[in-house]
């Protein structure tokens, strides 16, 4: 059986990224958590406001993405919205989006403010304002979509992945999808396009010519449909509930709903999309508390970067040691491997991922206190540690070597 | 999908419930979508483990038996099988060239490449595949054209899971050279099957055989600050994490079996690349797409080690999913799989291990014959290589017709994939091949 305080712990680290002694300590039980981890009444520390680029030279300046993801991990480590900056990153990997294609890292910095917008919000507001965001459309090859040159890959992908999932419609369906997608294009700043439509620079335009206004029957809908009339026959469609919140529950619980446990919270996600309603029916179902979802999941670099920052301060040079050993981890905001999002669970214990876990200790500032085996684990957010890695951190000299054993031990890998 | 479409492990985990749901059972098989990735054997109990079901995207399973009992299968020598992965679905028309058909040029419009390198009168190579041709020229190129698999899926990930499986029962939850390694080296050798690339690969997943993964020159050497103590101590210290013996299948007991095998792996793999065994600087860049140039710089050390690999596996490399733009990318892209070849082997010739050594290529599928605008969408069937000097160099399969397009305008496949993978385990690694693919596939008489 779990102490209280793993249970606790256990809901910060789930339902947010923090779990360090004091916020531990600042609850009496896993259910009193829960309510803290879930409250939005706190204010949002507030994304940065950039200039949209005009030329060139500012197109492509990278210090944009630095500035939004030294914002993002800062909300990460502190911000007091917690289930928000969880659900800011599901998001994010679920409708992954790659700066390596886009290339416009203001373009990127506009999606995560879409992202951010509606992370608690509405599922369905959501994923119409992705189907027409100007990252996504040039990353799934929408502006490339037109009446006389169908592209399929957003038309794909977003029944695949973003909402039915495999299995649930036809390739007559992705042609369909891919015609109701047509006509979109992305004013780029001092593009042709921009002049001639006069419209803000870096906003997503409807083209009318370039759509395809013919009849196109769509998951049993028939009619000359748009984007718009699209996303809202695969959000009537009853599997996108089912897929998109049983990844959710595997996101929060580290395992698939059973089939029942699956239809229960789609039916409670369909009513009207909302994620937080959502949320609470995954947090109120019996697995979130139990002991099999207990340190089930592998933790992700990005949980055990934040999780160390957090548990030890990181000095002045947080944002650019946390982007160097991200990248070692071949896992970066923004840079996701492939529109399937970032690797998670077994997959993450590779032995490239395993060896440079060792590397994030240089996130700690070098005057590491010597602290004893428990207060070490404690700092981290880990109460029932085992017998053997109890002796293992025990043997090595208190400080840096003590605290690197610490971040690579099991039961920092699981979450 | 987009630019770099390597897996994906979105779909499906391995959960402690999975692990905990079918101790004892049979190893079944799980449907497409079911990547239960690590590094070691997929099931590292010697238990089988059936996929719970109810996971979104596995909508069906089937119980098909596709355990290998332990050392069936003789030993390869010391031969090494290099596969390269492109990511995202090569274009098969694009590289090896039907330019002796009207309807190549009617098809692709301004995507046509106008000046293959001749090879027959009938097909061309892809201008930037110098080094392919020259080879071609002298015998060690086998060119299979027309691959693919019946009923084939448009989806990456589908596609990739049938790829990665070769097992005549589907999508599997191991790959065929898991298959492979299991039967011949079990978990005996950490070093017999070598992922370069982001993280471990499902073709190399077996029940038992363990998988190390790489990236690059720096081996598995952590990069430690010099303030910390005991720095070169510290993955010894480390190794204490893991008990003699494993007797649950918690997640946390998954960890302590990664740790112990890459502790195993760490020492061999630094020594075989001459990488120091901790390091304060020089942090490994990461692949965040797969990089070929590292990649085969990795692979031609190994290759040429006096410990060389069974199975090397390149992937994570490739922009190949050029549904637009793909003039440019594509060109790249072959040009780096060229220049990588080129490298390869002028390795493996002056080291002198030509002989023992097998590139083949791989990638989930071919792209679509009509030219969209700017690109091209998913297609089925294409082309790949078998380079080598034990190769019967030339020409196989079929090219498939381009004026019989099924009903989505794609191709349709003459060649099964799985014959190219039972011509390799049973021409070249000496394994009975309808053991590792579950049935037999026709044998192409690709070595000399």
């Amino acid at each position: 059986m779990a102490s209280e305080q793993e249970r606790i712990s256990h809901v910060f680290r789930r339902l947010g990224y923090g779990s360090q002694p004091d916020l531990i300590q600042s609850v009496d039980s896993a259910e009193d958590a829960i309510a803290a981890a879930l409250d939005l009444s706190s204010a949002a520390i507030e994304t940065p406001e950039l200039d949209p680029p005009l030329d060139e030279d500012a197109i492509r300046d990278r210090s944009q993405t630095r500035i939004v993801l030294a914002h993002w991990l800062e909300q990460l480590v502190s911000s007091p919205r917690r289930i928000e900056e969880r659900l800011v990153w599901f998001w994010h990997d679920h409708f992954a989006t790659d700066l390596r294609k886009v290339k416009v890292p203001y373009l990127m910095y506009l999606q995560h403010l879409t992202v951010r917008r509606h992370a608690t919000g509405s599922f369905a507001d959501l994923l119409h304002a992705i189907a027409v965001d100007p990252a996504m459309l040039i990353y799934l090859d929408g502006t490339q979509n037109a009446a006389d040159a169908l592209n399929e890959n957003f038309g794909r992908e977003v029944m695949e992945l973003f909402t039915l999932g495999r299995g649930n419609y036809t390739e007559d369906d992705v042609l369909a999808a891919s015609r109701a997608f047509t006509g979109w294009i992305v004013l780029r700043a001092g593009g042709r396009a921009e002049r001639f439509f006069d419209g803000e620079p870096w906003s997503a335009r409807f083209v009318p010519f370039r759509h395809d206004s013919g009849s196109k029957t769509l998951l049993g809908t028939t009619g000359d449909l748009d984007a718009t009339d699209a996303i809202d026959v695969l959000l009537e469609h009853e599997s996108t509930a089912a897929h998109v919140g049983a990844k959710l529950f595997h996101e929060l619980i580290g395992f698939w709903p059973d089939p029942a446990t699956e239809q229960r919270i789609a039916a409670v996600f369909r009513r009207d999309y909302s994620v937080m309603a959502l949320v609470e029916a995954i947090v109120d179902d019996s697995g979130f508390l139990s002991e099999e979802a207990i340190r089930a999941r592998i933790r992700s670099p990005l949980e055990k970067a934040v999780g160390i920052v957090q548990a030890f301060g990181g000095g002045g040079r947080v944002a650019g040691g946390l982007e160097s050993t991200l990248r070692t981890m071949s896992y970066i905001p923004f840079v996701p491997p492939s529109v399937a999002g970032f690797p998670e669970g077994p997959r993450l214990l590779d032995p490239h991922r395993m060896i440079h876990t060792f590397d994030f200790v240089a996130l700690i500032p070098e005057s590491i206190p010597e602290l004893s085996t428990p207060d070490l684990m404690n700092r981290l957010g880990l109460y029932d540690i085992s017998e053997q890695s109890r002796r293992v951190v025990d043997a090595a000299p208190p400080g840096g070597t003590r605290t690197a054993l610490a971040i690579n031990s099991p039961e920092y890998h699981v979450v | 999908m987009s630019d770099s479409p390597y897996p994906l492990s979105k779909c499906t985990s391995v959960t402690r419930r999975r692990f905990l749901a079918g101790l004892g059972a049979t190893v079944a098989v799980a449907s497409a979508g079911a990547y239960g990735i690590s590094v070691w054997g997929r099931n590292p109990a010697g238990n089988g483990i059936p996929p719970v079901g109810s996971n979104a995207t596995t909508t069906t399973t089937s119980a098909t038996t596709t355990t290998i009992p332990g050392g069936t299968i003789p030993s390869s020598g010391n031969r090494t099988l290099v596969v390269i992965e492109m990511g995202g679905g090569n274009d098969g028309l694009n590289t090896v060239v039907p330019h002796g058909s009207a309807r190549y040029f009617d098809l692709r419009g301004d995507l046509a490449l106008q000046d293959p390198i001749d090879l027959d009168g009938e097909v061309g190579l892809h201008p930037a595949l110098g080094f392919l041709a020259e080879r071609y020229a002298t015998g060690d190129v086998a060119i299979v054209d027309g691959i693919g698999y019946p009923d084939p899926d448009l989806s990456h990930f589908a596609s990739m899971a049938t790829w990665w499986s070769g097992h005549a029962a589907g999508s599997t939850a191991t790959g065929w050279l898991g298959r492979y390694l299991d039967a011949t080296v079990g978990t005996e050798d950490p070093l017999a099957g070598v992922a370069i690339g982001p993280g471990p690969t499902p073709a190399l997943l077996g029940d038992t055989a363990f998988q190390t993964s790489v990236q690059d020159m720096t081996g598995l050497s952590p990069r430690i600050p010099a303030w910390v103590d005991s720095r070169d101590e510290l993955v010894g210290m480390w190794q204490g994490f893991a008990p003699a013996q494993f007797d649950s299948d918690t997640t946390l007991d998954l960890v302590r079996r990664a740790i112990s095998a890459t502790a195993r792996a760490q020492t061999t793999m630094n020594d075989l690349l001459g990488a120091p065994s901790v390091s304060s600087t020089g942090a490994p860049r990461g692949q965040q797409r797969g990089n070929l140039e590292q990649s085969i710089e990795v692979a031609a050390a190994l290759v040429t080690s006096p410990a060389a690999p069974r199975v090397i596996y390149i992937h994570g490399w490739g922009d190949f999913d050029t549904h637009e733009g793909q003039q440019n990318r594509h060109g790249d892209m072959m040009e780096q799989l060229d220049t990588a070849l080129r490298t390869l082997f002028a390795a493996i010739e002056s080291a002198g291990v030509a002989d023992r050594t097998l590139v083949v290529t791989t990638s989930e599928f071919g792209r679509r014959p009509a030219f969209n605008g700017s690109g091209t969408d998913h297609g089925t069937a294409a082309s790949h290589f078998v380079v080598g000097t034990p190769v019967a160099g030339g020409r196989y399969g079929e090219s498939p017709s381009l004026s019989s397009l099924d009903r989505r305008g794609n191709l349709s496949h003459t060649v099964d994939y799985r014959s190219l993978y039972a011509s390799i385990l049973a021409d070249w690694l000496g394994a009975p091949a309808d053991l590792v693919l579950g049935e037999e596939f026709e044998i192409l008489p690709l070595f000399a």
